[in-house]
């Protein structure tokens, strides 16, 4: 097996390939060119390759491709209610359904909305469990729009996570969403810990154990070991800044994640003026710098969909088109491919090389 | 990409009454239009030459041998 790393950017998407030792990478692309890739991934359950695709004249839509890119198909249905009067503004990410439901797919997407697929992502039907929430008069927008952007399916339990609306969790399969910030800051609006509101850059539940949740947010990084009931935030202790969007973790190990912290909401670039990738090993109670092979003087953005991670490596892409690849752990980085469009999105999936 | 998205065609012969009609048979009208069923704001039509905005909108009237003409805005520079 090998490693094939869908990488979306501003133009299209590419498609590295590389056998397990992740040393040569095979460059495939532009696909799907003009269009805007903001999330792609494999499916793990059937290797069908799915994007969320968005263009400043065509519009929100979702590509799926069963041939690894070679030919591609559009959704045939995906939008709002006319009686909402709004308009779905981009798709943000597709996540594949449980192994259970072998068709079924969801998309977050702007503003604040998820869709689910039950047709393999022909057909999109709105989920009206978060569209009509109860708290939604209370989001807002963030910088990228009112992005659905985290989709997470564990143990029976499904969260998605709103910028700026918050984190939210279902037990009933999407019918009915609780809002879980608990702790969580939003120091941007004049009640600093409310219900909803909060601005989450990305969310993440460790797929092992699926009471420990992680998040990236605006105003820091956070943990939870009670699925999002409670919140302790970590961003003192090695961390130079609380600001970033970017998250990975190990597919084992739930006491470790990775971040890649920026200087500050107003300075959308790496902290301290390098590319660093910080490790925490002990739940996030430290951390430390990762940046072996990683250029120290830059001034490099890693968006949210922007880091991935499987059981061999590491995968991050910057907005000035670099894709980086270290080993599990965080060994040495090396640059996978260079001069890409903007990069928007990076995953990682098994391929049969 | 809208010839991309028609399969590598751009070019199609519908029977239609209207613009909005013959819009709405192609492979990609829904990237023409958005789910309330309007144009999408940066597509522009063309109906033997004239800017549609111009005359009927998309109501404009075809006759047996109209051509009628899609282009995305251009703009920047």
């Amino acid at each position: 097996m090998g490693v094939l790393i869908p990488v979306g950017t501003k133009k299209g998407l590419f498609l590295l390939r590389s056998d397990d030792d992740r040393a040569k990478w095979e460059v495939e692309g532009p696909l799907l060119p003009g269009w805007a890739v903001y999330h792609a991934m494999v499916d793990p359950r059937d290797g069908v390759l799915y994007a969320a695709t968005n263009n400043f004249l065509y519009g929100a839509t979702v590509h799926r491709s069963a041939d690894q890119g070679k030919n591609w198909e559009r959704a045939e249905q995906i939008g709002l209610p006319e009686e909402s009067e709004l308009k779905l503004n981009a798709t943000w990410h597709v996540e594949p359904g449980l192994a259970s439901e072998p068709d079924t797919l969801w998309v977050g997407g702007d503003p604040g909305v998820l869709f689910r697929s039950v047709d393999r992502g022909v057909t999109w039907e709105l989920n009206r469990g978060l569209f009509e929430h109860p708290t939604r008069e209370r989001w807002q927008p963030g910088a990228g729009g009112m992005c659905c952007h985290s989709i997470q399916l564990v143990d029976g339990t499904m969260y998605a996570a709103i910028s700026a609306a918050g984190a939210f969790r279902s037990e009933d399969g999407g019918e009915s969403w609780t809002p879980i910030n608990k702790d969580v800051a939003a120091d941007f609006m004049e009640e600093t810990y409310p219900e909803v509101g909060q601005c989450v850059h990305k969310l993440l539940v460790h797929p092992k154990d699926p009471q420990r949740l992680w998040q990236q947010n605006h105003c820091g990084v956070y943990r939870s070991d009670d699925r999002g009931d409670n919140w302790q935030r970590l961003d003192g202790n090695g961390l130079p800044s609380g600001f970033g969007f970017a998250l990975a973790l190990d597919p084992d190990d739930p006491e470790v994640a990775y971040v890649i912290p920026e200087e500050s909401q107003e300075l959308h670039w790496t902290a301290e003026g390098r590319l660093g990738v910080y490790r925490t090993g002990d739940g996030g109670a430290s951390w430390e710098l990762t940046a072996n092979g990683l250029p120290d003087r830059a001034w490099a953005a890693i968006l949210r969909e922007g880091f991935a991670y499987d059981g061999g490596g590491l995968y991050f892409g910057t907005q000035s088109g670099s894709v980086w690849t270290a080993p599990r752990g965080g060994g040495r980085w090396t640059e996978a491919a260079r001069d890409l469009p903007p990069i928007l999105s990076v995953e990682a999936a098994a391929w049969q090389s | 990409m809208l010839a991309a998205e028609a399969g590598g065609e751009n070019r199609f012969e519908v029977d239609a009454a209207t613009a909005a009609e013959a819009l709405r048979q192609l492979p990609v009208a829904s990237l023409l239009f958005d789910e309330t069923g309007e144009l999408r704001r940066l597509i522009n039509v063309f109906v033997d030459g004239a800017d549609i905005r111009g005359t009927n909108g998309l109501d404009e009237p075809l006759q047996a041998d109209s051509e009628v003409r899609v282009v995305g805005a251009i703009a920047g520079g």
